[in-house]
């Protein structure tokens, strides 16, 4: 049996019908594909901002408790000089490795002179900043110059509440590992714009020997990863978590996006909308084929009974009914197909730009091809229609063929 | 006598094609039962050219059911070629009717997509002959009812007659045991009716296939080999023609 010859037919005979459905398919295909698209290209985004831009790098590496017991005891969960040289090389010859540095956080207090305000600092390599950096494009970190060792830079907000511009001074205030209040004087050389409305009034970076001189430690509270790829993450955390213990440390790497919890948010927050609208969709698109696929096969049940007693099996049946639906289905996400470049080309092309949720800065609306999770969808949608045209099909496929023969 | 097994004049016992053996066949309408075979027994011969007549209700389209193997008896034994069929599961049985059954429908009953040369092909495509054999036999089978030149014609936009010789070339293009033809020409004028049995009856004797159909009309009576009259569910004659 020529089934998709018959399929075919059948198809373009009911021209109203089948344009209905392949409208559905196919718009719901689209729609899904478009919205898989754009939150592909949030997630892309997030996560080098996640990487590059809040300049987590792929992997953190710490003392097993410092998140949880580190403030209470500085001291104890920090790298020494010398772990340090001995912890670097093991990260450095992961192949992938394209950058192993150092970090110390701390929080005090930021004065002009006449007003000050807390901040939150971040102790790194002045030259390595820019390699963390990479080519993301929007400033969410400062500049840090490597001729100048007392060189901070504020976030924009931070510089704002104290009217701090670069070029100005202030002064930081905050205590040792040991528990005693140290100052120093800075020049505010940069200043940049976080992303955060909850970041942007406290950031502030400085030079990592300056951080040491303020905490009066010779160490580093973390040591930052980063490596070609982020497809690499989790491999360099097993074999280096494994190569770190072997050599004695206890201690954790994190993941970039195990420390990015903004990611991790949007991300449950976007899987879950996705989840919602694909449930909707794929009820919608299920639907729409149930329905023209038992229209069409009580349309055709004296055909089934002629077919039938000419010797078609049941399953030659289920068959002829299951590649149309199938037929459909295909010619429907070929449609969408089609609907979502044609859409992703103009929304790219159209220089759409917003400002999500909780960030102050302005992103362009941009479209991705999320090819697997099309996939998915296709495979889906397709199981699913051959689904909704198996029971009505066999539900016929099981008359009596005298029965299919006297059908009108 | 309410059963004549046995018609005068009627070929050797080697011969029998089908075999029914009081065979009944009741129907549930509703609460009421309704029998429409009442115990007919009769065999049909290879290369018999046989109609079944009789008043609308007597049971001639129960029994054309039962000889086209589409249908099963309430009672009875129905066999082909010997072997009693029903035992056989549905794969079975389809595939028996596939290598042994034609059918002729009063509404012809052609795939409404498919052309004259396409449905002439799907008997084949069931048996799984390749494309160009399948294609080669449709052809053949449609210059057999003269209809070669109407082989890319849709259904729709041939006439009754021609539609009804397409159904005939389907049902022979796999040179069945047996073409069980209920009502084929009541669909059809007189004239168009007179020619599809004319052609059946051709075609029997040229392939020596075996006919079985029902009608009305008397006039194509003149035709057969041998005549069943059917009555209130009982053969009431079984009778050869020449």
């Amino acid at each position: 049996m020529n089934y998709f010859s018959i399929g075919f037919r059948n198809i373009l005979k009911n021209r109203r019908r089948s344009l209905v459905t392949l409208l559905s398919v196919g718009i719901g295909f689209a729609s899904i594909s478009l919205f898989a698209g754009y939150i592909q290209y949030v997630y892309g985004g997030l996560a080098k901002q996640a990487i590059h831009g809040e300049l987590l790098g792929h992997l953190t590496v710490m003392k097993r408790g410092l998140r949880t017991e580190g403030r209470l005891h500085p001291a104890k969960y920090m790298f020494t000089k010398e772990e340090l040289d001995r912890i670097t090389p093991i990260l450095r010859q992961y192949p992938h490795t394209r950058l192993v540095t150092p970090r110390m956080s701390l929080s005090g207090m930021v004065s002009n002179g006449t007003a000050s305000t807390v901040f939150v600092g971040e102790g790194m390599v002045p030259e390595d900043v820019k390699k963390l950096q990479g080519g993301f494009e929007r400033k969410l970190s400062g500049d840090l110059k490597a001729d100048n060792p007392i060189g901070v830079a504020t976030a924009q907000d931070l510089g704002r509440i104290l009217n701090l511009k670069p070029g100005d001074s202030a002064a930081l205030l905050v205590s040792t590992v040991t528990g005693q209040a140290n100052a120093l004087d800075v020049d505010i050389v940069d200043d940049f714009n976080t992303g955060n409305v909850g970041t942007n009034d406290k950031f502030l970076y400085l030079p990592f020997d300056l951080a040491k001189s303020l905490y009066d430690f010779d160490g580093a509270e973390r040591l930052i990863v980063l490596l070609d790829d982020k497809a690499f993450t989790e491999e360099a955390r097993t074999q280096l978590t494994a190569q770190l213990q072997q050599a004695g440390f206890d201690v954790e790497l994190k993941t970039w996006l195990e420390l990015s919890s903004f990611y991790a948010q949007v991300k449950r927050l976007f899987d879950m909308i996705f989840a919602f609208i694909f449930s909707n969709v794929f009820i919608v698109v299920v639907m729409s084929i149930v329905n023209a696929m038992s229209m069409t096969v009580v349309e055709r049940t004296r055909e089934i009974g002629t077919l039938r007693a000419m010797g078609l099996r049941r399953s030659g049946i289920l068959r002829l009914f299951t590649t149309e639906a199938f037929m459909l289905v295909v010619l429907g996400c070929a449609g969408g197909l089609l609907v979502t470049l044609l859409v992703r080309f103009a929304v790219n092309s159209a220089g759409i730009t917003y400002t999500p949720p909780n960030s102050s800065n302005v992103v362009s609306l941009m479209v991705d091809l999320d090819l697997p999770r099309m996939a998915r969808t296709f495979v889906m949608l397709s199981l699913l229609g051959v689904g909704a045209a198996w029971f009505p099909a066999r539900a016929a496929a099981r008359k009596l063929v005298i029965d299919s023969l006297g059908h009108t | 006598m309410s059963q004549l097994e046995v018609a005068a004049g009627s070929p050797p016992e080697t011969d029998v094609l089908l075999s029914l053996n009081d065979i009944r066949r009741d129907y549930v309408l509703g609460e009421a039962k309704v029998e429409a075979l009442k115990g007919v027994s009769l065999r049909i011969h290879r290369g018999e050219f046989v109609a079944v007549w009789g008043p609308s209700g007597s049971g001639k389209s129960s029994l054309m059911n039962i000889l086209g193997l589409v249908d099963a008896p309430t009672s009875g034994d129905v066999s082909l070629e010997g072997t009693p069929i029903s035992k056989l599961s549905d794969n079975a049985l389809s595939d028996l009717r596939s290598q042994k059954v034609g059918f002729v429908f009063q509404s012809f009953n052609l795939i409404p997509v498919l052309s004259a040369l396409e449905n002439v092909q799907v008997p084949l495509q069931i048996q799984g002959v390749g494309a160009a054999e399948a294609r080669a036999r449709a052809r053949q089978a449609l210059k057999d009812v003269g209809l070669e030149n109407q082989a890319h014609a849709l259904p729709d936009k041939m006439s009754g007659g021609q539609r009804q010789r397409v159904a005939i070339a389907r049902a022979l293009v796999t040179a069945p045991a047996i073409v069980v033809a209920d009502e084929p020409t009541a669909n059809l004028d007189s004239e168009n009716s007179y020619m599809v049995v004319k052609l059946m009856r051709e075609l029997n004797r040229a392939k020596r296939v075996t006919f079985i159909f029902t009608t009305h009309d008397p006039r194509l009576l003149d035709l057969v080999d041998r005549k069943l009259l059917l009555k209130d569910g009982l053969l009431q004659s079984d009778e050869a023609v020449r």
